[in-house]
């Protein structure tokens, strides 16, 4: 009997397709036997359970993975793109859940309707889907005036690699009942469960929103303005130094976002340049540019072939900056309010990331490699033994047979 | 025998963190039989006072090696019974660990110990312009290492956020002394599971912080406090659900409802509420100066169109303590119309308040109890408190159907057993209604991943 026909007769009612039509969204090298797409959390746990006890491997699959191809035995592809659509939207709840296949824009469709809006921005944000969004939680430079992410979602629903169905939280914005399973979901990478559906809190739309941007001064200098922003008494919704930007000629630029009715983000400018000791320009949003220009920041160092992330006190950054400059990188995005530098290009040199690594450690920070051209993958900073201790055992409750392909931490 | 055996115990106990720290006199111990929910009472077998991670470490190491239950415990204002002894147990208390380690103003973050006192963070933190946003009712007793323990809220979370949101870091030590660090600011690329989000909210039970690592916001320029006065609690709740759907973002929404009001002008706390109002909200907004007076406006305008008979704003600090006094001392007034009080916590999706209280109301007529209600509108984050004599067990009887019924109530409409308080021993038995059974399980074993002899805060949360 095929893997197929086995799976057909475990789980009624799951599509089976052949894995060659997801192969433009996995990372070359990734070769699953198949694809199996479940229209419930039921039939999830019906494929997880299955696969528990065949012992193959399963990765779940939104719009797109960055699941490393690390193959030591037969594994399915686990597409969530029929678990899709608004669940349940309260607008004045501020709630709204969606299925995990639903993208992102969807939802940001569906609350835009409402005067509403989910105030995340990792790259790529509207194409991906609700349950890698939740699953990643990759932050972007809203960050600053809005939080994490993790920080956002209400709940979720989660089958666990051995096919039990657990609802994670709920639809409230305070809830203590119990042991916060939810969090080690939030950014778990799948390694805990598949999310079938997710609650997230929405905003209400700031009635304004003005862009402030320097150019011309040197990165360190940009970067010393935008440490001095982030200790302005009022706090912008982004903070971010970028550069040899696209959309700015090669320039590189201090850009912020306030959010606001007119006369706060007036007031909040004005607040902010007394602070720092310069005037910002504001970007003419009607011209266009701004769109282009958020963007960037918003993707640049989350498409390109390799991918890295380092985090680091603020006060920090000069020094890891300098690091990143001198290993040849002047394409990068910082968020200087949460200190994190992304840095993304189509090949970057292994000797190069060490070497920031090692100036970004010995400043108490940290550094991650996502996605890597190339067989020369360089080390990222550890975790802690303790951390990765209790991890494995958690994910050890979670998945007992080993069933969830981990994507790389 | 066990006596002696509490005498080899408490000596090594006493070395490790010195004879006047470790207590055991019966007399002594009658302060730590319970916390915020007197309902329930246990005498410690011990109370030991460490001052340090590597006092706790050790302690916590001997009571392994003896398997005696351990019950950490900050300042006892929990709600919840989560630091209720056990008979046989030790309570690790943290008063003494109440210092702040390190306040790094540039990067907003602090370093405290877990027996520092919530206010005491903000008041140290104010020369360099920032402070601690969560901010629970009890923040002037409360500690960090018990607001870490129970996620705790307060009213401004509405616009700020729980405790989770603020917890970088944290320094811990596990059941069997072993010292662990969680996260950290600035490592977040080396975050694997969010162990320090799970941690926050574990109720004692996943082992003891000894150090908190959270971040500071910047004070905000201005701020503006409203007082709305509404004939009826429904009113009330429609401008709330009103002020919510027109785009604002107050930083708190409190009401208090008439037998609040009622108990509070008749106390010593008399904040100048009417009697005979329905209900009484109390709206803030906070942020630059420049926007506020158009919020407060917006916000004013919300509540007459949802039947306010007057609204008040306040023009000066004074006047503004003077609008909250109703809502933060209604606690205290409640203690002089009845010798107990027991502070029930549910959220509910925000738009389902009324019909919930107009059910809590009829619950309250049903089994013949007083019940006033003070919440955080905001978040639907309810607090029906209801009154009673706990001498009389016959009305302690109809206490517990109410309370049951209205968690019941609450959980029908989408809502949660606890919003701030915690599960401790109150909500265990009402943990079912919202976990089925695979997901109790769950918990346990996530539990027994920390601590896998199950020494910590035992029968706390799930059994």
């Amino acid at each position: 009997m095929t893997l197929a026909q086995s799976l057909r007769g475990a789980a009624s009612g799951v599509e089976i397709r052949d894995a060659s039509e997801v192969a433009g969204r996995l990372m070359p090298g990734v070769q699953p036997v198949l694809t199996a797409s479940p229209a419930s959390a039921e039939e999830v746990a019906a494929v997880l359970g299955w696969a528990a006890q065949e012992g193959v491997g399963v990765l779940p699959l939104g719009t797109g993975s960055h699941a490393e191809p690390v193959a030591d035995r037969p594994f399915i592809v686990l597409e969530t793109s029929r678990l899709t659509g608004i669940e349940e939207y309260q607008p004045a709840d501020l709630t709204i859940t969606a299925g995990s296949g639903t993208t992102f824009g969807e939802v940001d469709d569906a609350l835009r309707e409402n005067g509403q809006w989910a105030p995340f921005d990792p790259p790529l944000v509207r194409e991906r889907s609700i349950g890698g969004f939740v699953s990643v939680a990759e932050h972007g430079p809203l960050w600053a005036g809005y939080g994490a992410l993790k920080n956002h979602v209400l709940g979720a629903t989660i089958v666990t690699g051995d096919g039990r169905i657990l609802r994670l939280g709920g639809k409230v914005v305070k809830n203590v009942a119990g042991y916060d399973l939810l969090r080690p979901v939030v950014g778990g990478r799948g390694r805990l469960g598949v999310v079938t559906s997710v609650c997230l809190r929405a905003f209400p739309i700031p009635s304004h929103e003005r862009v402030l941007m320097i150019t011309g001064p040197s990165v360190p200098d940009l970067i010393d303005l935008a440490l001095a922003v982030g200790t302005a008494p009022v706090l912008p919704a982004s903070i971010v130094v970028a550069g040899a930007l696209t959309a700015l000629d090669g320039r590189s630029a201090l850009v912020l976002r306030l959010h606001g009715a007119e006369s706060t983000v007036s007031a909040d400018q004005a607040t902010i340049e007394a602070h720092i000791g310069s005037s910002m320009d504001v970007v003419d949003a009607s011209q266009g540019g701004v769109d282009a220009l958020l963007n960037e920041l918003r993707n640049s160092g989350g498409v390109e072939a390799c991918g890295l992330e380092v985090s680091v006190l603020p006060t920090h950054l000069p020094e890891v900056l300098s690091a990143v400059e001198e290993a040849g990188v002047d394409a990068f995005v910082v968020d200087s309010y949460a200190g994190r530098i992304r840095i993304g290009s189509d090949r970057l040199d292994p000797q190069a990331v060490e070497m920031v690594r090692v100036v970004a450690e010995s400043a108490g920070g940290a550094l991650r490699v996502g996605r890597w051209a190339g067989s020369d993958r360089p080390a990222g900073t550890p975790h802690r033994d303790a951390e990765i201790r209790l991890s494995e055992r958690l994910v050890s409750i979670f998945d007992p047979g080993g069933v969830l392909w981990p994507t790389r931490p | 025998m066990t006596q002696m055996l509490v005498h080899t115990v408490a000596d090594r106990l006493r070395a490790i963190v010195g004879a006047d720290q470790v207590i055991t006199h019966p007399d002594r111990l009658v302060a730590y039989e319970s916390d915020g929910l007197t309902a329930y009472r246990v005498a410690p077998r011990a109370v030991v006072l460490p001052e340090t991670t590597e006092q706790v470490s050790k302690v916590l190491r001997v009571l392994h090696e003896e398997d005696i239950d351990v019950i950490p415990r900050g300042a006892g204002t929990g709600l919840s019974g989560g630091a209720l002894p056990t008979p046989d147990g030790v309570i690790v208390g943290t008063a003494r660990m109440n210092r702040i380690l390190a306040i790094d103003a540039e990067n907003r973050i602090a370093r405290v110990q877990p027996g520092l006192i919530n206010a005491r963070l903000t008041e140290a933190t104010d020369p360099y312009g920032l402070y601690y946003a969560p901010d629970p009712s009890s923040q002037s007793a409360c500690t960090l290492g018990g607001n870490v323990a129970e996620n705790s809220g307060g009213p401004h979370c509405l616009k700020y956020g729980v405790t989770a949101r603020y917890v970088t870091g944290l320094t811990v030590v596990m059941a069997k002394g072993e010292v662990v660090r969680f996260g950290g600011a600035g490592r977040e690329a080396a975050m694997d599971l969010d162990l320090v989000g799970l941690f926050v909210g574990s109720e004692g039970c996943f082992g003891i912080a000894t150090e908190i690592e959270v971040r500071l916001l910047p004070k905000t320029e201005g701020v503006r406090t409203l007082l709305g006065i509404f004939d009826t609690m429904e009113a009330a709740g429609r401008a709330v659900t009103d002020i919510i759907a027109s785009g604002l973002l107050p930083a708190a929404v409190e009401i208090v409802d008439h037998a609040t009001i009622v108990a509070v002008e008749a106390s010593v706390f008399a904040a100048g509420y009417p009697t005979d109002a329905g209900a009484a909200l109390v709206i803030e907004f906070d942020g630059t100066e420049a926007g506020l007076d158009e919020d407060a406006d917006r916000a004013e305008q919300c509540c007459f169109d949802a039947g306010a008979r007057e609204v008040r704003r306040a023009r000066s600090e004074d006047e503004r303590m003077g609008l909250w006094k109703g809502r933060k001392k209604a606690f205290g007034a409640m203690g002089r119309i009845a010798p107990d009080l027991l502070v029930q916590d549910a959220t509910v999706p925000r738009t389902r308040l009324p019909e919930v209280l107009a059910r809590i109301t009829e619950i309250g007529t049903e089994y013949d109890l007083k019940i006033a209600n003070v919440f955080h509108a905001g978040d639907g984050n309810l607090h029906p408190n209801i009154l009673f004599d706990r001498q009389d067990p016959e009305e302690l009887e109809r206490v517990e159907k109410a309370s049951r019924e209205i968690m019941e109530l609450c959980v029908s409409v989408g809502g949660t057993i606890t919003g701030e308080h915690g599960v401790g021993v109150d909500k265990r038995g009402y943990m079912p209604l919202v976990h089925n059974e695979v997901e109790l399980e769950m918990l346990r074993r996530v539990r027994w991943v920390f601590d896998p002899d199950g020494n910590l805060n035992p029968g706390k949360v799930v059994q």
